[in-house]
């Protein structure tokens, strides 16, 4: 029985995305240009940021009036039998596609940005899911598919993404209704209604590839400082090709971090490392060591203590930083207010070392001195005093040399730096991946604390697999599981597991 | 106030006879019951039937004029006595919930209105919240109506047919002096579409004539001897006359064909996606046209003996299509043709899932697996399916599950923020939940709860922990359940048992999971309703001593407070009250205001919060303990670090949540809060023109000096 079918609409979203003002949008123009129009959606706690769907399906009056019949109109997409898809966000159009939604005769639209998921943010590491295979599939996939970051269109429209989807939806001509029956639909709904004109016409524009994509920004390019020529130059003389970009890198934030010294030392530990690299036959592996190291060695001789973060807070790029992102426009007044909450610790850790080693050392001194250091404070960084308080700890950065955590950090890179001495030359894979550890110390206070005490227990357990076959592989293995959860839990289990399988 | 304002759709509830009604299922329910000549309605919030009440509480006036009463009721039981007002006078009236819970909640009130029988039309409306977006255990209300003998229409889902039910619901409930339910399943309480509407009537017998004209008739009561009679009365005079009723009515339909020896028998809420499917196998077209004979149950109990056995008589077989389990219309399927002697074969369950919602593709496959069988010639073949299983499995394992979550901004997020910094401290406790958005923290990342035993039951699902031990539990209970049965059944209880364990009460100012609509202790004026009724002085009048109001977005103080609560050598039920704004709606009522201000020239600061990316270094510990929605992650710009760093984006409404929990948690100096100041005054722009000049000057020096470290190349 052949017949003329509806018109299937998907829209999938998350909670709070406008998806429910998109099918509005549909329902009414399309009720307004003779057709039936159904929608449905899942109310309740789906829409609390959980993914959705909200179905419309279209009839055209003229053929239900010729046939003196009302159409029956579904209330749930069936898989394969969906018109045009419409995906607020990536994902989601991944998700569509699982679904089975998208076929070969549907039109895709898809918002090209990333709405995380929680179980994306939470890990310590990077938990991200690779969008690349889906956009592969759906161009593969669907009919029609069209796809750029709606998100970002609809905030240089300062609108909402339902506008921008609106309008794409309009430039695919798949609903047989005009540009202007879409923009008087908005019209009509009297709801920031210019806001809504601009994202739609954005939408619109995009689809049909009238927007240009935004130029890449020109790297500026000038002399360096006469003061950084002879570490440059030494850099290019001594290292590969291969390894000079991660290198520079590294030596711009030694230098930003302390001093032109800094940056000295750091070439010379890294011309060591790369001697070692050359005994191994690194060049057969691309330099990965002296690749590897030129990025961690950086990382780790350019620690977060106070006056660290004293001096980021209050450069003059960070000021034009945080009115950018707060949306504040030319002149306007901002108070930036900072959440520090330095502990007995890090207090300790700016003094000079003996004393810092002295006060750490004796618990009731400790907790004596803890008090003052027991609340959070919110520093004014725009206001005099929290400026001036913040400027005078970053000016402190001559005496960093002095102080404990400078101590203790210079301890543990040699440390690190002789175990990668030792390792090499036996397993070069293992050496890279141990230098990788670095990764695992990041963040402050308790944070670091953790993941200092997962870097060691590693540092320690690895001599027992060192000559074993792929032992490289279970070093990353653990690397990985240390990333993995807070607690520690998926450490434990992986340790405990490289113990049995040794024990067997 | 609640979540959605139905002003402009109220103005839908006055159009007459002759004029056609565009609007949502469950609105057009509400017109339908206006219609009616309905004299009260009562009821209880909660997905899908929110807006039927939200939609009511905005009509006040309409329905003043019509001389109907509305009334929110405490929770479905009370709406279900409600109903009593029917059993001695024609006074039609209508009650509403979501299903089952609503109606387990409510079963009491209604086995007794169901024992007693009605004079006046007494109309369920129960939002079957079965099936996809369903936040509840999957169960089905038939059996309800089963147990208590309420007829149980369900309506195609289309505004014509459900609104058509409404009104033919109330006559059914008179012909047989029995309450109807009216089931009503998600998608259908939410489908657009039009009816053409009928002038509202206004009730011809009133509440008040009633009130002063009191009639008494000691047979409606159930209680010895009546009861028993009721239960004869039932079997014998309602149940034949609503037979005859729903037969000489026509309330189920007899449609398609009329051709071949096999047929379909479904309930009317899955009409059109049978037709959908139908469609798709090549049986139909568009408009329903289809040879095979379609018996469609708007009425699915009771069942009408003759028109099953007249449907089946010339037919080998039938495939029976009901969602949900036990089959109950199945079973009694089967009964009637065994008794009738006749072969049709009742092909429902075995070829149709047990469990889950019955969607296009669920009935697609059950249709071809039941023609395959006994016609394979009628339908058409498979299509295959559009992805690889590879890529299928790729998908999968890619594409992440979105857990529900809290809002932006959510005030009851920090106090699971500090019941994890709590537990950290002193270990993990055993938490009980009740049904609300805080029910959320079960899932990540906060991962607190072991039990939801129902809407107020929080303190209750832990009462068996009422004995000696090291550790206390802690139980969680919004105001909304508090205010539902929790205030008698979790405080009043653990007073009464003398219990020694700990009850947070969310605080947040409406019942707000459910649309957030008013309660008795919201702060909010309502002129139609008594609120600003503190919870405070309700759990003190219950005897309980030690109580704590914190607000929410103090962590370090509601930390402290659990701590006290949890440690304390004090005997006896302890209370917090975590107070603040449910913030989606205390953001739906300030930002127009916040607006308006600015546009005229007042002064008003922005907060809004940010993330240093130089001083993050990507372990997001924040986002384990907040999960806001506006936390997120963003490409590292350090070409240095790996992992993504955390980022506040434009979302954010400035709570303040992430830079106490860096406070709280000690975790890192990258988060800041920016405060936006428009429409300064002279002083804060003399005030900031200072400041500027000084650290524009020290920033300038330091420019200058960093400048003699200049790269040259900006990487």
């Amino acid at each position: 029985m052949k017949s003329v079918r509806p018109i299937k609409i998907a829209i999938t979203a998350m909670g709070g995305q406008g998806g429910g003002v998109l099918a509005g949008w549909i329902v009414a123009m399309a009720e307004d240009n003779g057709y039936f129009a159904q929608s449905t959606s899942v109310p309740g706690v789906a829409q609390r940021t959980g993914a959705t769907i909200y179905y419309v399906e279209l009839f055209p009056k003229d053929i239900a009036k010729k046939a003196k019949q009302i159409p029956i109109l579904a209330l749930t997409p069936v898989p394969g039998d969906v018109d045009i898809v419409i995906a607020s966000e990536m994902m989601e159009a991944g998700r569509a596609l699982l679904r089975g939604f998208v076929s070969t005769n549907t039109t895709l639209i898809a918002s090209d940005h990333r709405v995380y998921a929680i179980s994306e943010k939470e890990p310590l590491g990077d938990g991200r899911q690779d969008a690349a295979h889906i956009r592969k599939l759906a161009s593969q996939t669907a009919a029609q598919f069209i796809s750029f970051d709606m998100e970002q269109a609809a905030k240089s429209a300062q609108s909402v993404i339902s506008s921008v989807l609106f309008g794409a939806l309009a430039s695919t001509g798949k609903l047989l209704f005009a540009r202007k029956d879409f923009e008087d639909t908005i019209r009509a709904s009297g709801k920031a209604v210019q806001a809504n004109l601009r994202g739609f016409a954005l939408g619109f524009d995009h689809a049909n590839a009238k927007v240009p994509n935004p130029s890449v920004r020109q790297k500026t390019n000038s002399a360096p400082a006469p003061l950084l020529v002879p570490l440059l130059q030494f850099l290019q003389d001594e290292f590969p090709l291969a390894t000079h970009e991660m290198l520079t890198h590294g030596l711009k934030r030694c230098v930003d971090f302390q001093d032109t010294r800094y940056g000295t030392l750091y070439l010379d530990r890294m011309a060591k490392i790369h001697q070692l690299d050359q005994t191994c036959n690194g060049a057969r592996k691309y330099w990965r060591l002296t690749c590897d190291m030129a990025r961690y060695l950086a990382l780790a001789m350019t620690f977060e203590d106070t006056i660290r973060v004293a001096d980021l807070k209050t450069r003059a790029s960070r000021f034009e930083r945080f009115r950018q992102n707060a949306g504040a426009s030319e002149g306007q007044i901002v108070i930036v207010s900072e959440f520090m909450h330095p502990r007995i610790e890090e207090f300790c850790d700016m003094l000079p070392a003996p004393f810092g080693r002295f006060i750490l050392g004796k618990p009731g001194l400790k907790t004596a001195l803890g008090v003052f250091f027991q609340k959070g404070r919110r520093v004014q960084t725009t206001s005099l005093r929290g400026f001036l308080l913040l400027n005078t700890l970053a000016a402190l950065k001559p005496a960093r040399r002095i102080s404990l955590r400078y101590s203790l950090e210079t301890q543990r890179i040699e440390t690190w730096l002789n175990t990668i001495a030792s390792v090499a030359p036996v397993n070069y894979m293992l050496a890279c991946e141990i230098t990788g550890l670095q990764r695992l110390i990041k963040g402050y206070g308790d944070t670091h604390a953790r993941g200092l005490q997962n870097y060691e227990k590693i540092m320690t357990v690895y001599k027992s697999f060192e000559t074993m076959p792929l032992a490289h592989k279970q070093l990353k293995t653990l690397k990985d599981a240390a990333l993995l959860d807070e607690n520690g839990l998926a450490l434990e289990k992986a340790l405990s597991k490289l113990q049995k399988r040794r024990k067997t | 106030m609640a979540e959605l304002s139905f002003t402009k759709e109220v103005q839908k509830l006055k159009i007459g006879a002759g004029e056609t009604f565009h609007g949502e299922g469950i609105l057009a329910v509400t017109k339908a019951l206006l219609q009616s000549g309905v004299s009260y309605v009562g009821g209880y919030q909660g997905a899908p039937i929110s807006h039927l009440m939200d939609v009511l509480s905005d009509a006040q006036g309409i329905l003043d004029d019509l001389g109907v009463h509305f009334e929110t009721s405490a929770n479905e039981a009370a709406a279900a006595a409600m109903l009593a007002a029917s059993v001695n006078y024609p006074l039609r009236g209508a009650v509403t919930w979501k299903s089952t819970v609503g109606t387990n909640v409510a079963s009491d009130a209604l086995a007794s209105v169901a024992s007693s029988g009605v004079m006046g039309g007494a109309l369920i409306i129960v939002g079957e919240d079965y099936g996809e977006g369903s936040s509840i255990m999957q169960e089905r209300s038939h059996p309800f109506a089963m147990k208590s003998q309420i007829w149980l229409l369900d309506p195609r889902p289309n505004l014509t047919s459900i609104t058509q039910m409404v009104e033919k619901g109330f006559e059914l409930s008179e012909a047989s002096n029995t309450p109807v339910m009216l089931e009503l399943r998600i998608r259908a309480c939410h489908v657009s579409g039009s009816f053409k509407a009928k002038d509202n009537v206004r009730p011809t017998f009133t509440l008040a004539q009633a009130m002063e004209n009191p009639v008494r008739d000691y047979g409606r009561v159930v209680l010895p001897p009546s009861n028993f009679v009721h239960e004869v009365e039932k079997i014998e005079s309602r149940w034949p006359a609503a037979v005859s009723f729903i037969k000489k009515h026509k309330l189920n339909e007899f449609l398609g064909g009329h051709g071949g020896n096999l047929g379909i028998i479904v309930q009317g809420g899955l009409y059109n996606t049978l037709m959908r499917a139908m469609e798709l196998a090549g049986l139909a077209d568009s408009f329903g046209h289809t040879d095979i004979p379609i018996y469609c149950l708007n009425v699915t109990y009771p069942m009408i003996p003759d028109e099953v056995r007249g449907f089946c008589a010339d037919k080998r077989a039938v495939l029976m299509i009901e969602e949900g389990q036990p089959e109950y219309i199945e079973q009694a399927m089967n009964t009637i043709l065994r008794q009738a002697e006749l072969d049709t074969r009742v092909v429902g369950k075995e070829v149709l899932p047990r469990a889950g919602e019955y969607t296009g593709q669920v009935l697609l496959d059950g249709l071809r697996q039941f023609f395959e069988t006994y016609a394979p010639e009628q339908i058409t073949t498979n299509t295959s399916l559009a992805l690889t299983p590879k890529d299928q499995k790729q998908l999968t394992q890619s594409v992440p599950l979105r857990p529900v979550g809290f809002c932006t901004g959510c005030p009851e997020r920090p106090v699971f923020t500090a019941m994890k910094l709590v537990q950290r401290e002193l270990g993990d406790f055993h938490v009980s939940c009740d049904i609300g958005c805080h029910l959320f923290s079960i899932l990540p990342p906060f991962n607190i709860g072991n039990t939801t035993m129902g809407y107020g039951l929080g303190w209750s699902g832990a009462s068996a922990f009422n004995t000696k031990a090291d550790k206390r539990t802690i139980s969680i209970m919004g105001d909304g359940g508090f205010w539902h049965n929790g205030l008698t059944s979790g405080v009043g209880n653990a007073v009464f048992n003398k219990n020694d364990n700990i009850l947070v009460i969310i605080d947040n100012g409406y019942s707000a999971a459910t649309g957030g609509q008013d309660l008795l202790s919201s702060r909010a004026d309502n002129a139609a309703r008594v609120t600003n009724q503190p919870i405070e002085k309700a759990v003190r009048g219950l005897g309980v001593t030690w109580v704590r109001a914190v607000n929410t977005y103090d962590l370090g103080k509601m930390k402290a407070t659990l701590k006290e609560a949890l440690t304390t050598d004090e005997k006896g039920p302890k209370i917090i009250l975590a107070q603040s704004e449910c913030m989606l709606n205390k953001e739906r009522r300030e930002k127009p205001l916040r607006q308006a201000a600015i546009k005229n020239g007042k002064r008003v600061v922005r907060t809004r919060f940010g993330v240093d990316a130089d001083t993050c270094t990507g372990d997001h510990a924040c986002i384990r303990l907040s999960g806001c929605p506006s936390l997120t992650i963003v490409d590292n710009p350090d070409p240095l670090r790996e992992d993504p760093v955390t980022h506040v984006n434009n979302d954010c409404v400035g709570c303040g949540v992430c830079g106490e929990i860096a406070h709280a948690a000690i975790l890192c100096p990258s988060f800041y809060s920016a405060q936006l100041i428009e429409n300064p005054t002279r002083l804060d722009r003399w005030r900031a023109g200072f400041r500027g000049a000084v650290i524009g000057f020290l920033q300038d020096r330091a420019d200058k000096k960093r400048a003699k470290y200049s790269f040259g190349i900006d990487l």
